[in-house]
């Protein structure tokens, strides 16, 4: 009874498994055409895709998604790795089923041993979500209670094997161990053998989106970012209630990338308050808060990461009221940066840096950024950013 | 009951222990369908996209570009006299000389009323300084209303300076009296702001008495004497200051 009970919660996790691997799959594998592609994020398989900003384009356009993204544009998705092992877990729970009490001993103590990987690696995607993207993913979560699922057939499989009797029959359970690791490695890597292989040649690309020789700002109004080993000059066009700004961010610290830049920023905040360029406003108090972040002058880092750690909250209070929002401003740093932020110098500054951009014609995008003159296009600043600083500043990757 | 039947029920069978290769057969079937299968799925989603890539479906469409803000009132009649401005009056990059009477009649190419109805739509973003008799110093309310019209730059490229006199006098010592109050704004914006580009972005026009007179209904605009009484003669003793927010 429990022999059957085991293969089927193994048979259904993988099936589970398999089918939100390999959507996840799909979704990443359709922006290497370097378009931006609704992505799936439903509990129910097979539902729609989701239109607008969801927690699995979150997860997808993080530096965690993938491994390898120095060597590959955008890099070879962990979700390639979980397809493989579940479609392996699928045979393997075939096999129990219909074995069912004739099942090898050897194949519950495998079970009990190797149903914990999935596991494992789910408590490390887990823990990146909950510590570091702060949302959670719903192909992601069902990958997550496939695992729990086939941890639980583990356990079960490790009292089913202690309780069996001793077995001597051929092939001896070792090889038949030493088969199955094999078998199992064999499903999880060569989907992603098969992946890097298909990939194409991304490096015309790299430089499609052109060079803009950036004037220099006469006003010396943009922004120094200090870093530890400056080795590149960059020019970074940022707007502090931008998501895909805050992801960039997060892209270029997990990526160990940020360290090594010498960064210029100018903001450019998309919000009419102070930004002309817009016919409305896609971040209110975006402007404020860059008004903030010049008046933070050497801490100006740190503002603009708090601004990027706190965005769904100072997004809430931008949208409340420029006064709600001096309030956060003024609460985190004190009065006097929340009355910088207001003065008229300030809002000269930051007009100087609205103007930087618009004398250099640069696209109304943000984030951007310029490898000296050469512009990044938007999806080497994303899925592959650490491929494209690979063939364009590897420098900066050491 | 029902324990009397299972009593009674024989024993089950004992598995078999004869090693079936059959489930094995079967699990490694199932396995090596699965695995080609999701390999050929990623294959061809790779390949598909590698497809797009090549040939995208649809031409990307051109993004926006940062520029210059462009409002209503920048009709072509107006855009074509501050064009003519730009390029007569030392902005085009040859060295800041401004613009004289005799200049602006010239590129103008419109009537005294047409000059000044072009600047009409600048009343919420235009101020107008205005000096003593016979002076050319700014005072206190006349650079305060400057500073704040200069610092409210938004989107704009060019600051225009349009300096007048009064027609009480002669042409000639008004047409001087109103190159002065320019150069008084000019040279105050420069200390005040020591901006580096400043002469490619303000254009200094002093048109004297001969031309494009402001009509009294110009009292009604910013001044920087408001609490003062305002006739003709008062408007004219003036700097009409504004950015102008047209893409030339």
């Amino acid at each position: 009874m429990r022999a059957r009970a085991i293969s089927i919660i193994v048979l259904c996790a993988a099936v589970l498994g398999l089918v939100f691997a390999i959507y996840s799959t799909y979704d990443y594998a359709q922006h290497l055409d370097r378009q931006m592609h609704v992505v799936h994020c439903s509990f129910i398989p097979g539902a729609p895709a989701a239109e607008e900003d969801n927690a699995c384009k979150t997860a997808l356009f993080s530096p965690y998604s993938a491994i390898f993204r120095q060597s590959f544009w955008g890099g070879i998705p962990i979700s390639l790795f979980a397809v493989g092992a579940f479609s392996f877990f699928a045979a393997f729970g075939t096999y129990l089923l219909i074995a069912g009490q004739r099942a090898r001993r050897a194949a519950y103590g495998f079970l009990g041993a190797a149903g914990f990987g999935p596991l494992l690696a789910s408590i490390v995607m887990f823990s990146i979500s909950a510590i570091k993207l702060h949302t959670f993913c719903k192909l992601c979560i069902g990958i997550y209670v496939s695992s729990i699922a086939l941890a639980v057939a583990a356990v079960l499989a490790i009292l089913q094997a202690t309780q069996s009797e001793s077995e001597r029959r051929s092939p001896p359970a070792a090889l038949l161990s030493v088969g199955w690791v094999a078998a199992l490695g064999v499903a999880s890597f060569l989907p992603a053998i098969i992946y890097a292989v298909s990939l194409p040649d991304y490096r015309p690309h790299l430089t499609s989106c052109g060079t803009i020789p950036l004037k220099v700002e006469a006003h010396n109004a943009l922004l120094k970012i200090p870093t530890a080993h400056p080795v590149q000059p960059v020019t970074l066009f940022e707007d502090p209630l931008c998501p895909t700004c805050k992801a960039f961010h997060q892209r270029l610290v997990a990526d160990d990338v940020l360290e090594n830049l010498d960064v210029t920023l100018s903001l450019f905040p998309l919000d009419t308050a102070c930004n002309w360029m817009l016919d409305r406003s896609l971040h209110p108090g975006a402007c404020l808060l860059s008004a903030a972040i010049l008046c933070s002058g050497p801490n100006a880092r740190a503002t603009l990461e708090w601004s990027y750690d706190n965005q769904d909250e100072l997004r809430d209070a931008g949208k409340a009221g420029a006064d709600f929002l001096k309030g956060k401003i003024a609460a985190r740093f004190g009065p006097q940066i929340a009355a910088c932020a207001v003065d008229k110098k300030t809002t000269v500054r930051l007009n100087q840096h609205l103007h930087y951009a618009s004398d250099n014609h640069v696209p109304i995008s943000t984030p951007q950024m310029f490898l000296g003159e050469r512009r990044i296009c938007e999806e080497d600043t994303d899925l592959g950013l650490k491929y494209t600083l690979g063939q364009l500043a590897p420098q900066v990757l050491r | 009951m029902t324990l009397l039947s299972q009593v009674n029920q024989p024993p089950p069978p004992p598995p078999p222990t004869g090693a079936s290769p059959l489930p094995a057969i079967i699990a490694l079937g199932v396995g090596t369908v699965l695995v080609l299968a999701t390999t050929l799925f990623v294959r061809l989603s790779v390949a598909g996209a590698g497809e797009r890539l090549a040939k995208p479906q649809a031409p990307p469409k051109p993004a926006a570009v940062a520029d210059n803000s462009e409002e209503k009132y920048c009709t072509p009649a107006f855009k074509e006299v501050l064009q003519r401005v730009l390029n007569s009056c030392g902005l085009g990059g040859e060295g800041r000389r401004g613009c004289q009477p005799a200049d602006v009649k010239t590129f103008a190419s419109i009537d005294d009323k047409d000059f000044v109805a072009l600047f009409t739509p600048l009343k919420d973003r235009a101020g107008v300084l205005l000096f003593d008799e016979n002076a050319e110093k700014l005072d206190p309310s006349a650079i305060q209303v400057l500073e704040d019209r200069w610092m409210d730059r938004r989107g704009a490229r060019y600051f225009f300076v349009v300096a007048r006199a009064s027609r009480s006098g002669p042409p000639d010592i008004n047409r001087a009296l109103s190159h002065k109050r320019a150069n008084s704004v000019f040279f105050h914006l420069q200390e005040q702001f020591k901006e580096p580009d400043l002469d490619k972005r303000v254009g200094l026009l002093w048109l004297g008495e001969e031309f494009a007179q402001l009509p009294k209904e110009y009292c009604n605009w910013q001044t920087s004497r408001a609490d003062k009484p305002c006739t003709e003669d008062a408007i004219n003793r003036s700097a009409f200051v504004s950015w102008v927010d047209c893409r030339l």
